[in-house]
């Protein structure tokens, strides 16, 4: 029976283009003909769990599915959720090439400039922050930055505070970074200094709940990258619209490489840097 | 300088006396502020208000800050419900476009709710409405929404209102809206868009 499902289901090259076009209007993720087996098997995938018995079908409920939790599975099944030290770098070299230096133009001398990380899941990416502040801001003597890292999950929150982590979390670290900040144990896992663990404040907020997120304000910097994916369309607003209260004029989001803030909110402008391309909080209110 | 942890929480927003009560109504009074960011938070705050739709709807009208706008649509989006549906369809016939494409994202996220009033909107006397609902309806997930793209099809008398239907029907069309189709070709036979539209989107139904 089953094989006789995964016959029916096959992928013409229509059903491909008609998805591929569907799937990047609702998204915002586009797939290119070399990702053609990988969406092809993940649709299969799909449409064999919701006991369909054609793309067609597949299709049909998709689109009309009132409840649009079909689409929110479809979705975790194509974005692959991993983290690891100095992931999507590019966004890091824009922090501290240029979104850093255009803020502090903007404030006083001496002020304290505040970076949010969410979701920090095991802490990856707020310590990745931290190292190449540290590492790649010529300017980080002359400024406080504070740090802050939040998740919905308190027990990534736990594994951040522990900072251990596999080879496969460290493994596009320069050697000179891991030798500096981290430490091999007896069980062959890598345990990051304490002094970066304690830089970094962590919280449990769930970015889509208004009294987790008004506690947070001022902010200059948040880098949400790969979460609002795997939010519903309400909950993304509301996410967007939190980021907004919490930064300050002139602040900056990054997301991730396959979202887009202007599939999602109009209250913030596009800016392009060199390294990346960055959503900016005007500094004057839109008409 | 340098990383610096916040030992005490200057992050953290300080707990300050209240010029409103956060009741519906000390909210509502609060959409009045001068300060665009104690509005986007009286709008935020009302998402467990249900009673606060009308005044809500009523103040979109009024309201110049876009962000604020915005924070009242994804309020009356998290509310749901009958009074929002009717709040915000009298929104479709708006000059500002801006104000028109958010209502219709809302609308579109309410299917349940919206579908009752569809067939209504697609028979009102303004073309512009009726293509209005057919965007909506090109993000509405409701089953029957084949359906009512096969009846403007047969039955609407202007241009572009099929036009439209033609594009929506190229995304989401079925082969049981080929009959209906090919009406909409013979009804508007002179008219070489619709012959271009009504191609494309037989192509896309019969290729998936």
């Amino acid at each position: 029976m089953k094989a006789a499902a995964v016959e029916k289901a096959s992928i013409t090259e229509a059903d491909f283009e008609k998805f591929r076009e569907f799937f990047y209007r609702k998204t915002g993720i586009q797939f290119d003909n070399s990702k053609r087996y990988f969406v092809d098997k993940r649709l299969i995938e799909r449409i064999e769990a919701t006991g369909s018995d054609s793309f067609r079908s597949y299709f049909v409920k998709l689109r009309f599915e009132t409840d649009g939790s079909e689409m929110q599975a479809l979705v975790n099944c194509m974005t692959v959720n991993e983290t690891y030290f100095f992931r999507e770098s590019y966004q890091f070299d824009c922090l501290v090439n240029s979104m850093l230096d255009d803020i502090v133009k903007k404030r006083k001398p001496g002020s304290r400039l505040r970076i949010w990380s969410i979701p920090s899941s095991t802490g990856e990416e707020p310590y990745s922050i931290a190292i190449y502040l540290l590492e790649r801001w010529p300017e980080i003597d002359l400024h406080e930055v504070e740090i802050m890292s939040s998740d919905i999950d308190t027990s990534v929150l736990q594994a951040a505070q522990r900072g251990v982590y596999s080879a496969r979390s460290i493994a596009n670290l320069p050697k000179p970074y891991l030798a500096k900040y981290f430490k091999q144990n007896a069980q062959g896992d890598w345990v990051i200094t304490r002094d970066i663990v304690d830089a970094v404040e962590f919280s449990r907020v769930n970015l889509s709940d208004p009294n987790d997120t008004r506690r947070f304000r001022d902010i200059d910097v948040i880098f949400c990258r790969n979460l609002l994916i795997y939010f519903d369309d309400i909950s993304r607003r509301i996410a967007a619209e939190a980021m907004f209260d919490a930064l300050r004029p002139g602040g900056f989001v990054c997301l991730g490489h396959s979202e887009s803030m202007s599939r999602i909110s109009s209250l913030f402008d596009v800016r392009r840097f060199p390294d990346a391309m960055v959503y900016e909080k005007p500094m004057e209110a839109k008409r | 300088m340098g990383l610096r942890k916040a030992t005490e929480p200057l992050g953290l927003r300080r707990i300050e006396p209240r010029e409103y009560p956060r009741d519906t109504e000390g909210l509502i009074e609060q959409l009045q502020d001068r300060d665009p960011s104690v509005r986007r938070w009286a709008a935020r705050d009302m998402a467990i208000h249900p009673d606060a739709v009308t005044p809500l709807c009523q103040h979109l009208l009024v309201e110049e800050d876009a962000s604020v706008r915005e924070v009242i649509f994804t309020t009356l989006g998290c509310l749901g419900g009958e009074d929002v549906v009717e709040g915000l369809i009298p929104l479709l016939r708006s000059e500002d476009a801006n104000l028109r494409n958010s209502t219709i994202e809302v609308l579109a996220e309410l299917p349940e709710t919206v579908a009752p009033h569809i067939e209504t909107l697609l028979h009102d006397g303004d073309p512009d409405v009726r293509i209005f609902t057919l965007n909506l309806l090109n993000d509405l997930r409701h089953p029957d929404v084949g359906r009512w793209l096969s009846l403007v099809l047969k039955d609407d008398a202007h241009v572009n209102v099929v036009a439209a239907a033609l594009e929506v029907l190229a995304e989401v069309g079925t082969p049981t809206a080929l009959s209906a189709l090919k009406l909409a070709r013979q009804r508007f036979a002179d008219d070489p868009f619709i012959g271009f539209a009504a191609d494309l989107a037989q192509q896309r139904i019969e290729g998936a």
